[in-house]
């Protein structure tokens, strides 16, 4: 027991003190926000006609788009009639362009045939280069998806569907270097190593409304798009499904391939040649996030405005230097009274705070700093003023742990005996206060996006950081503390224990 | 004779705080009735985040820095604090860019006179462009959705957990909390920026966090009274008063950093950025400790009384040295419990009750002793 519990203490201690050495040994920072350190500013002018709606709808797209990256918490505002895009902590002004610059039209083209990508260096399984296999078996090919209309409700029809979705055509026979009929061009998948030899543009993603979403039907991803009623959509669509059911000239594969900034997305297969009820169903072998990457290009793919080359400008902190040195000065002097207050009340325990607040401040930094480096997360001053707050909340499991310490010290139990029990009641409170943050922050980091999802993201940290310090370090050092000499001497916590006499009367 | 701090210390306060509930309710019922006209009324006055406003770009070719520009605005005469100064820099370009919510004409004209003096250019070289939000509908949507299946899972949680009065109890201290923060917004009518929002949120999570915990131990002492006759605001009171030093201790934990960054940092140190957001959690965390034990609680005690398990008793409640034995013993004591007592005993046959059934233990059978 004795040995575990100190195995426990000194096990937290280092792999804290390491996973905080090895982040300041890579160099790994906390990247600011905005408002605290600036980052790139890219501006995007509209080229051409554009109406004064159409813009507002881009600027919502642009917003979409740049906030599902991450929760860096980017600041997208119109500005006359440019479009201007802060993204924190950019240094690197390529990828703030790459984040932003995309035009992001969604094309709908007739595939015509398919190819090995010889640039590609991922090895499609089964084909090119495997000794084993036929060479281009059109089985194995894993980009095959379908097409099918969930029509009538009847569960076959969208098996069947999920059944034969292996009807690429065999790669071997294509040469995409031949000469190119107008209008026809030869653009790469996005990730399966293949080269599409596509016809002329037949629709654009604005045939879809923007409620694209990814589903499970039975058992696997498919990705569900609504098309738009009359002309503009449902009448494109069916014309270009028709012509690849049938399998054409134009359309000899019978896929249609959904193309985004030049890159195949993926090349499905049309099952039905009319889609009556205006809904349209992709289903193949995808994963979770390669289902929802497609039916977020669906959503938001098409701005219906055409921006110039972006711009980019490095823009400074809006708040001043002064607004930061402020913040953490007198953060650091709240910190500084809470710890005081707690040395006051709790006496010598109050070290014990002192060192998990240490332990979770540590544990927060290398965690910022580790994601700042690899999600491109960033810290703005309303973060940081959470996580000043939520150190009442952290210092709250320790009031809650010694609390009922000295109750039951007062109560005429030896403080050894008190330590033990009393985590055992304050580990249930706390477990159950902090599921409920937990839960808080989850839900609102996944529904939100902006300075919400910034906010669930840093209540989440911090509650998991306060539940696993409590339990793995300030257990450990309570109880091990509980048996030294020096605690059960006298007044250590401010209340005497009471003798056996003095609690009968 | 023990002082009030005293007392508090050794957790030996006896308050009543179940039988002064109506106090409680009225006080925060006047605070948000008045929230509410208030926001009905005048609104919340919102930030250039979520209206849009104007922009200011003027190139730099002296040595015009964003704090001095920060001087050279508040010098024309603008006292808001929801300007925003950024300095744009492309190679050896830099241009200074001042966002600030809608302005007259004439505001626009000095600002534009006060920057090209400030950075020695004519005045047509310095743009103004109108802004829109940054904070863009859909954002506010999308939280306001989240929000609410927030709350729906949590009382789906809290019900499961604990109980659904609970869930109820819970949810009425939150929206007591997000009411009044809200309703001092816009009372003050202070400016409403991102940040605010997040302290809202920082607010709603601190007042769920701490209503569990004073519920928490609710439930244990629900569980420990179970066998003895006690009345649901007997338990409400002595749980509130024992978690009362946790939870002054946890809210000045809390409140302690957030004064500071507000005195400290805002008024002395003179970050104005951070005023708003401090008086907003200030206002919100002890709204937050203040409803978990007179809103939150006696709510609850108040939907339990009338089940059928305690509205025998309802109405009565141990006060003073009734509660301490009560605390101590786990039984109720005093004239009223015997009243209590005695009215369910009415009718019944008196029993007597053997000697050895009133100590906690069976005497210890006698030695036998050798002869």
């Amino acid at each position: 027991m004795n040995r575990r519990l100190i195995f426990t203490l000194v096990m937290t201690i280092v792999v804290t003190l390491s996973m905080f050495v090895a982040n300041q040994a890579s160099g790994n920072r906390p990247a600011l926000g905005l408002d605290l350190q600036g980052g790139a500013s890219v501006t995007l002018t509209p080229v051409g006609d554009f109406t004064d709606a159409a813009l507002t709808v881009a600027v919502d797209i642009i917003r979409q788009r740049v906030d599902s990256i991450g929760v860096s918490e980017p600041e997208i505002i119109r500005q006359g009639n440019t479009v201007v895009v802060n993204l924190p902590g950019v240094k690197d002004q390529q990828r703030a362009l790459e984040l932003v610059g995309r035009t992001g039209s969604v094309e709908l083209r007739p595939v015509i045939n398919v190819a090995q990508n010889p640039e590609s260096t991922s090895a499609t399984p089964g084909v090119g280069g495997s000794t084993t296999t036929v060479a281009g078996s059109p089985t194995s090919v894993a980009s095959s998806s379908t097409l099918a209309s969930p029509t009538g409700g009847i569960g076959s029809t969208r098996r069947a569907a999920a059944d034969t979705s292996t009807s690429v055509p065999s790669p071997s026979t294509v040469d995409p270097t031949t000469e190119l009929a107008p209008g026809q061009t030869v653009l790469p998948g996005r990730k399966d190593g293949l080269i599409y030899l596509l016809g002329p543009v037949e629709a654009t993603g604005e045939v879809f409304n923007s409620d694209s979403s990814a589903q499970i039907d039975a058992g696997n991803w498919v990705v569900v798009a609504n098309l738009k009623k009359g002309a503009e959509g449902e009448a494109q669509w069916n014309a270009l499904a028709t012509k690849c059911f049938n399998g054409g000239a134009e359309c000899p594969s019978k896929a249609i391939a959904i193309v985004l900034d030049d890159e195949v997305i993926s090349a499905p297969t049309v099952q039905t040649p009319t889609f009556d009820n205006g809904s349209v169903q992709i289903s193949g072998s995808f994963t979770k996030s390669e289902a929802e990457d497609l039916a977020r290009v669906l959503q938001f793919g098409a701005v219906p405005v055409k921006f110039d080359a972006p711009t980019v400008q490095t823009v400074s902190a809006s708040l001043g230097k002064d607004s930061l040195r402020a913040a953490l000065i007198s953060g650091g002097i709240g910190v500084l009274l809470v710890l005081l207050f707690l040395l006051l009340y709790y006496r010598l325990l109050a070290l014990v705070v002192v060192a998990g607040l240490g332990l979770s401040g540590l544990l927060m930094w290398s965690i910022i700093s580790w994601l700042s480096k690899t999600n491109g997360l960033a810290l703005t001053i309303s973060g940081a003023a959470g996580i000043i707050v939520s150190i009442g909340v952290t210092v709250d499991s320790y009031v809650v742990f010694f609390e009922k310490l000295k109750d039951d010290v007062q109560a005429g139990r030896t403080l050894r005996n008190s330590a033990a029990r009393g985590f055992e009641n304050a580990w249930k409170t706390i477990l159950v206060a902090n599921t409920v943050s937990l839960i808080g922050a989850v839900i609102l980091w996944w529904l939100t996006v902006g300075a919400v999802r910034g906010f669930a993201f840093f209540l989440g940290l911090s509650t998991i950081i306060d539940i696993v310090i409590s339990y793995l370090f300030t257990r450990p050092a309570v109880l091990l503390l509980a048996r030294t000499r020096l605690f059960n001497r006298g007044r250590v916590l401010g209340v005497a224990r009471k003798t056996t006499q003095e609690v009968a009367a | 004779m023990l002082s009030g701090f005293g007392r508090l210390y050794r957790g030996e306060t006896r308050i009543n705080f179940f039988g002064r509930r109506r106090v409680s309710f009225l006080a925060s019922g006047i605070v948000l009735v008045v929230a509410v006209i208030s926001l009905f009324s005048q609104g919340l006055k919102l930030g250039m985040d979520f209206k849009g406003g104007l922009a200011f770009e003027a190139p730099v070719s002296g040595t015009l820095t964003v704090d001095s520009a920060a001087k050279v605005i508040r010098d024309a005469g603008m006292t808001e604090s929801d300007i925003k100064i950024q300095m744009l820099s492309s190679g050896d370009n830099k241009r200074v860019r001042i966002q600030m919510g809608v302005q007259t004409s004439d505001v626009q004209k000095k600002v534009q006179a006060a920057l090209s003096e400030a950075s020695k250019v004519t005045i047509d070289e310095i743009s103004v462009s109108s802004v829109s939000s940054s904070w863009g509908r859909s954002i506010t949507i999308q939280a306001i959705q989240a929000l609410f299946v927030f709350l729906g899972v949590i009382a789906l949680f809290i019900a499961w957990r604990f109980e659904w009065r609970m869930a109820l109890s819970a949810l009425a201290a939150l929206i007591h909390d997000l009411g009044i923060s809200v309703g001092v917004y816009s009372f003050l009518q202070l400016e409403v920026t991102p940040a605010t929002v997040v302290a809202f949120l920082t607010i709603m999570g601190f007042s769920l966090y701490d209503t569990i915990v004073v519920f928490d131990k609710v439930h244990d002492n629900n569980a420990r009274f179970s066998g003895s006759k006690v009345s649901y605001g007997d338990i409400v009171n002595i749980s509130m008063n024992q978690v009362l030093m946790r939870s002054l201790n946890t809210s000045i934990a809390a409140l302690l950093p957030v004064i500071s960054i507000l005195v400290l940092g805002a008024w002395v140190l003179g970050a104005v950025a951070l005023e708003e957001f401090a008086l907003a959690l200030l206002i919100g965390l002890s709204a937050g400790t203040y409803s978990s034990i007179y809103i939150a609680a006696p709510l609850l005690g108040v939907l339990k009384e009338r089940t059928t398990e305690f509205v025998s008793m309802r109405g009565h409640l141990s006060l003073g040295a009734d509660m301490s034995h009560l605390m101590k013993t786990g039984t109720p004591i005093g004239r009223r419990a015997a009243a209590r007592l005695a009215d369910a005993l009415e009718g019944a046959e008196p029993v007597s009750i053997p000697i050895e059934a009133l100590l906690s233990h069976p005497p210890r059978p006698r030695k036998k002793t050798r002869r």
